[in-house]
């Protein structure tokens, strides 16, 4: 297993410049977490590490830098898990994760025993083993995210990129899914950037985390040098309070309706 | 002093020419024909049409009405034929269409009489707002009916003496060549309209020509009289009817040559085909029911002689 | 690895029982195409006429019809309807939409264009062969100016803009035939029963025009089963997955609009079959493109030569456009699909 280092990677669209050069690195069986406001350019940089999208600077996987990789080389170290995946219509569920074999499988290949083994594995291991027959675009949220993540693991990466991964989420399926990444992370030694919305969850998870705003690297490092109320009220314009809780931390969010940090008189 | 004689000249010579000009109009009578009446009133299947005077612009938007028009004499007194009335070659053809007529097109050359096959985008109304007759002539339903609208033109455009000339004359020379020729024995035809096989049944004008010199029409065989008689026919009815004699009306409208029906598959079988009896003739030779009539006619009397010795022969 | 847990994962694999039923279906139609036409003839008669010998000179006419008639008319309905199907189960994979037709591109329109045009300004030389072969370059030429249109845009490469490219050629080409067509009234006659389908005319020479377009195309369209599933995921989960997706999109578009041309300007435009067959395949056996485009060619042949056989039986001896055909059965089946629009909207 490997890690990947974005070096200074810049991204435009036309005129504007979205990304300025941000750098970070994640070792084989770490977690980053990429935060940031809504455009703060997080999509942007995943994007980026998965060569979706043109960009200055470099991202280098293992010792290789991406420019030099084959599309479908770079497919085998480093899967994606968009925010809002496609669930094609009356697609079973053990097509779309046998889908995750693309990289493996030359140009007019067809999947072998051994791509059809690694698809069950991946299916038992989530749990999900029931629903192989099931349309994907009739599966609940959480039965989807799993689906999605299986046919991620199909590819066997070595980088795991997931923007959103619990945002359509309730409570409960927000923390399996955490868990099972996590699993993967210390067991197979998968390096796991993510770019999320909930920052408790994110701190409870990733080892680092890199603040982004407006296209600029504004913080990084770990959890709880980064994490502070003051950075939080400055690049989100939120009002927070952060408790230290074991590893991570816990962000409150405070309402301030003039009545006190509680709010509770009224 | 010469200048004012001048002037006077002038004014004089033009009151002249108007005045001769004026006179054919005057109604009195020719010398050798019935008096033509002006105003006339025509009654028509769209109402009443009122010819005020003798028509000098005529313009015809339908081929058949020009060739009827220019055999009755009436030549002169038009003044634009549409683009496809090619026949007299003498008449004056311009790009004016009678499938979409233009009507400031049509009114620029200020006609006093416009004839046409069927009222299209709304020519009539158009027409009548601007005090202009228009004779619809749709396509006659048999030889009689071809010769009540040439007597129409004739009296229409005081040619009557004309029009009656004419309407002996083809009556004799078709009663002529039919007899000239034996009754074809149950030869049977096949008269394609275009290349997807519609037909005309021995109920149309041009079946009844057929008719005419004793020859079967292999459209009635499957009892046709819906479509008005233009039915379509298809590849199998057509090989298993196994027609004598074929005549390709679309040689023009759809480049069909005796070549190209032997290449249609199964039709090289076909008696006709086989028979060398495949006659292409111009579309508009045998679709325009004027006074050409009798050419086709006489085209069909020779083809007939010549497939009964075929025939006979085999 | 488990039987059981191998079927779980092979689910994409064509099964037996739809191929069989499939085939069922063609030698049905094939059957019935050859024994019901215009002339009713015996059934003892026709398999005579198909087994036997071809004498030359006197041929009973029976048999001239089973043979030169009846049996190229049915290989080039099962032909075109083959073509169609598959090229437009091949559109649905590219676009990722269940809607697309083999005609989104503008085929249609540039076939029409092109026939209308050699049949307007043809000089009376040119022989009527000459038709087919304007169709089929009008054909291609339209589709090549859409993708050329839709990747000159900068974001060029999405489905959406190609899409729009291809409803701005098919615009501006209806026009131009429209214009043709009024100046020169007196073809619109053949150019109509051009457009409307010629299923009956082409005879064996046709069939043979379109084969080779026709087995090119299904050649590489199923090498690229394995990328259309995947295409159907979105353009940037299938790059994610290693595809170059602007590549095989156009590998694909080319290949099935070769085989489109071929069609139409042989058998004129027939509606409906590139929409209706693929699609109700997938709604039957599933989202696999594994499945649906070997079925789409098989059902699709099918399909044609019934819709075929209706059309010239129905009102013997006079024929149905087939186009008329396959819209009354295409309408209908919008209406299925619209009250079940919980499965089509992605």
């Amino acid at each position: 297993m490997t890690g990947v280092e974005l070096v200074d990677v810049g991204v435009s669209y036309g005129e504007r410049r979205v990304l300025h050069g941000i750098s970070a690195r994640v070792g084989a069986g770490e977690w980053l977490a990429v935060l940031g406001p809504n455009g703060s350019g997080k999509t942007t940089a995943l994007r980026a590490v998965c060569g979706l999208v043109d960009f200055d600077g470099d991202v280098i996987v293992g010792t290789t830098s991406i420019r030099t990789m084959h599309k479908r080389v770079l497919a085998r170290s480093v899967a994606l898990l968009p925010q809002h995946p496609t669930a094609p219509v009356g697609m079973r569920v053990s097509t779309y994760v046998l889908l995750g074999r693309t990289p493996h499988l030359s140009y007019f290949a067809q999947e072998t025993d051994k791509d059809r083994a690694v698809a069950e594995r991946v299916l038992d291991r989530l749990g999900i083993g029931a629903l192989a027959e099931r349309d994907v675009s009739s599966l609940s949220g959480g039965e989807r995210q799993l689906t999605m993540l299986a046919r991620a693991l199909a590819q066997e990466p070595s980088i795991l990129i997931l923007d959103e991964p619990t945002s359509a989420l309730d409570i409960g399926h927000q923390q399996d899914v955490m868990e099972v990444i996590d699993d993967l992370r210390r067991n197979d030694g998968i390096a796991v950037i993510s770019a999320m919305h909930d920052l408790t969850a994110a701190s409870q998870f990733a080892a680092n985390i890199v603040m982004l705003s407006r296209g600029h690297v504004v913080a990084s490092g770990h959890v709880g040098s980064v994490l502070t109320e003051e950075r939080i009220k400055e690049h989100f314009g939120a009002s927070v309070r952060i408790v230290q809780d074991g590893a991570g931390v816990v962000v409150i969010p405070v309402r301030t309706n003039g009545n006190g940090s509680t709010g509770a008189a009224r | 002093m010469s200048r004012k004689i001048f002037i006077i000249a002038i004014v004089l010579f033009a009151a002249t020419a108007c005045a001769a000009k004026k006179t054919p109009v005057a109604p009195t009578p020719t010398p050798s024909a019935a008096a033509v009446a002006y105003p006339q009133q025509i009654t028509t299947s769209a109402g009443l049409v009122t010819i005020p005077k003798k028509p000098e612009r005529i313009i015809s938007l339908s081929a058949t009405a020009t060739q009827m028009v220019f055999a009755v004499g009436a030549g002169r007194q038009v003044v634009a034929v549409d683009q496809y009335s090619t026949y007299p070659t003498n008449a004056p053809r311009t790009k004016l269409s009678g499938f979409q007529p233009n009507i400031e097109a049509i009114t620029g050359y200020r006609p006093d009489l416009v004839l046409i096959e069927s009222d299209q985008g709304g020519l009539v109304k158009s027409m009548n707002a601007l005090h202009v007759p228009v004779l619809v002539l749709p396509a006659a339903k048999d030889l009689s009916g071809t010769y009540d609208q040439i007597n129409e033109l004739g009296r229409v455009t005081s040619h009557v003496d004309g029009a009656q000339r004419l309407v002996s004359n083809m009556r004799h020379e078709i009663a002529q060549i039919v007899t000239s020729v034996p009754k074809a024995s149950n030869l049977s035809i096949y008269h394609e309209l275009d290349q997807t096989y519609y037909t005309a049944t021995s109920a149309t004008f041009i079946g009844q020509i057929y008719k005419m010199f004793g020859l079967t029409d292999i459209a009635d065989k499957a009892g046709l009289t819906k479509n008005s008689g233009y039915p379509q026919l298809s590849s199998e009815y057509i090989v298993s009817a196994d027609p004598q004699l074929i005549v390709l009306a679309d040689t023009v409208c759809c480049k069909q040559t005796k070549a190209s029906v032997a290449a249609r598959p199964g039709w090289s079988k076909i008696a006709a085909v086989q028979h060398d009896e495949v006659i292409p003739v111009d579309d508009s030779l045998a679709s325009q029911w004027g006074p050409r009539i009798v050419d086709y006619v006489r085209l069909v009397a020779g083809v007939v002689t010549h497939a009964e010795s075929v025939y006979k022969a085999t | 690895m488990t039987d059981e847990a191998a079927a779980r994962v092979a689910s994409h694999r064509l099964r037996a029982r739809w191929l069989v039923v499939a085939l069922a279906m063609l030698a049905l139609a094939m059957a019935a195409g050859m024994l019901f036409g215009a002339k009713s003839l015996p059934p003892s008669d026709v398999l005579r006429s198909l087994v036997g010998s071809s004498s030359h000179g006197k041929q009973p006419l029976d048999a001239v019809i089973v043979r030169s008639i009846r049996l190229p008319r049915v290989l080039l309905a099962g032909l075109v309807g083959g073509v169609l199907a598959l090229a437009g189960a091949a559109y649905q994979g590219v676009f990722a939409n269940p809607l697309a037709d083999p005609y989104l591109l503008g085929a249609a329109s540039g076939a029409e264009v092109g026939a209308t045009i050699a049949i307007a300004y043809a000089p009376a030389a040119w022989s009527v062969n000459s038709v087919p072969v304007a169709a089929f370059l009008g054909s291609i030429a339209a589709v090549a100016a859409a993708v050329v249109l839709g990747r000159s845009v900068r974001a060029g490469r999405s489905t959406t803009v190609l899409i729009l490219a291809g409803v701005a050629i098919a615009a501006f080409l209806t026009a131009v035939e429209t214009y043709v067509q009024q100046q020169h009234q007196a073809a619109i006659r053949l150019i109509y029963s051009f457009i409307l389908g010629r299923l009956g005319t082409a005879g064996w020479s046709g069939l043979k025009l379109v084969l080779p377009y026709a087995l090119v195309a299904a050649i590489v369209i199923l090498l690229h089963r394995r990328h259309l599933d995947v295409l159907s995921l979105g353009d940037d989960e299938a790059a994610s997955l290693g595809i170059r997706v602007a590549r095989v999109r156009l590998i694909l578009v080319a290949a099935a609009t070769l085989a489109t041309a071929a069609a139409v300007a042989i058998a004129g435009t027939i509606a409906f079959v590139g929409i209706i067959v693929p699609h109700t395949i997938r709604l039957i056996t599933g989202g696999s493109y594994r499945t649906i485009l070997p079925l789409s060619i098989i059902v699709g042949a099918a399909f044609l030569i019934l819709a075929d056989l209706v059309a010239r039986t129905a009102v013997a001896p006079a024929e149905l456009p087939i186009g008329v055909i396959t819209a009354l059965i295409g309408a209908p089946f919008f209406v299925v699909l619209l009250r079940r629009s919980r499965v089509v909207a992605q």
